[in-house]
């Protein structure tokens, strides 16, 4: 059920994020057909620039059935957890565009995007896709990862950008 | 490659950038993630949490634990 990286914590097996968790994670979104890009930092990676860190960041669009696909993905993964009904796509196109979901039985979060300000929507996303073991993933391009990190609150970001700048011979515009 | 010697850290080079959209980075960065938990575990509060923005979220993610402290929940 869990990745190779399970372990016991209170009595309780506990999924760490890892390749195996990870890749379920995906599968399960490209399963259900939901509209997503992976971003943050595990995009990064995927870009060629990787570095420790523990999120999962996705955009998605914030559509009723897109949002009903999401919600169908999580629960195929942590066994019907009913908090994901508190993920609804009032909030997602409304007031609360940022929202973390960490499963019951696991030592990870997902962070779901559906807006970044008023600069980045779903749609805006510029993508690409790059297939690991089989499973398709929709990884946002280095231009789009340059933009979205450039002006965030936390200096992990804007190194991060500096570091797609370099890398991409990305410009500041 | 043998052995480089620097006179410091500064002047060592950074790793070197990897082709982008090789699936071997994802497996590099998953990797990292399971040794970061390793080194470092968190036991999170499961549940979902709402934030105003990402700005928010990213504020609430450097400050303490996910699932600790939602904005709304």
């Amino acid at each position: 059920m869990f990745g190779l990286a399970a372990r016991r914590c209170q009595n309780t097996v506990v999924a760490m994020m890892d390749l195996a968790e990870a890749k379920r994670i995906l599968a399960a979104l490209g399963r259900e057909g939901v509209d997503y890009v992976l971003v943050g930092s595990m995009a990064m990676a995927a870009q060629g620039l990787v570095r420790a860190t523990r999120d999962l960041d996705f955009f998605v669009a914030p559509t009723p059935p897109n949002v009903e696909r999401l919600k169908k993905a999580l629960k195929s993964l942590y066994a019907d957890d009913a908090s994901i009904d508190q993920i609804s796509v009032d909030d997602l196109a409304g007031q609360y565009p940022a929202i973390r979901y960490a499963p019951p039985q696991g030592d990870y979060y997902i962070d779901i995007l559906s807006r970044l300000g008023e600069a980045f929507r779903y749609e805006e996303i510029e993508r690409e896709e790059v297939t690991l073991d089989g499973v398709r993933v929709q990884v946002a391009t280095p231009r789009m990862l340059f933009r979205m990190k450039r002006d965030t609150v936390r200096p992990q970001d804007r190194l991060d950008a500096e570091a797609l700048r370099q890398a991409f011979g990305l410009e500041e515009k | 490659m043998g052995v480089q010697k620097f006179r410091s850290v500064e002047e060592m080079p950074g790793p070197p950038r990897r082709r982008p959209l090789d699936p071997e980075n994802l497996r590099i960065a998953f990797g990292l993630a399971e040794l970061a938990q390793g080194f470092h575990p968190v036991r999170l509060k499961p549940g979902v949490y709402k934030y105003a923005s990402w700005d928010d979220l990213l504020t609430a993610r450097a400050r303490r634990p996910a699932g600790q402290g939602p904005a709304r929940s």
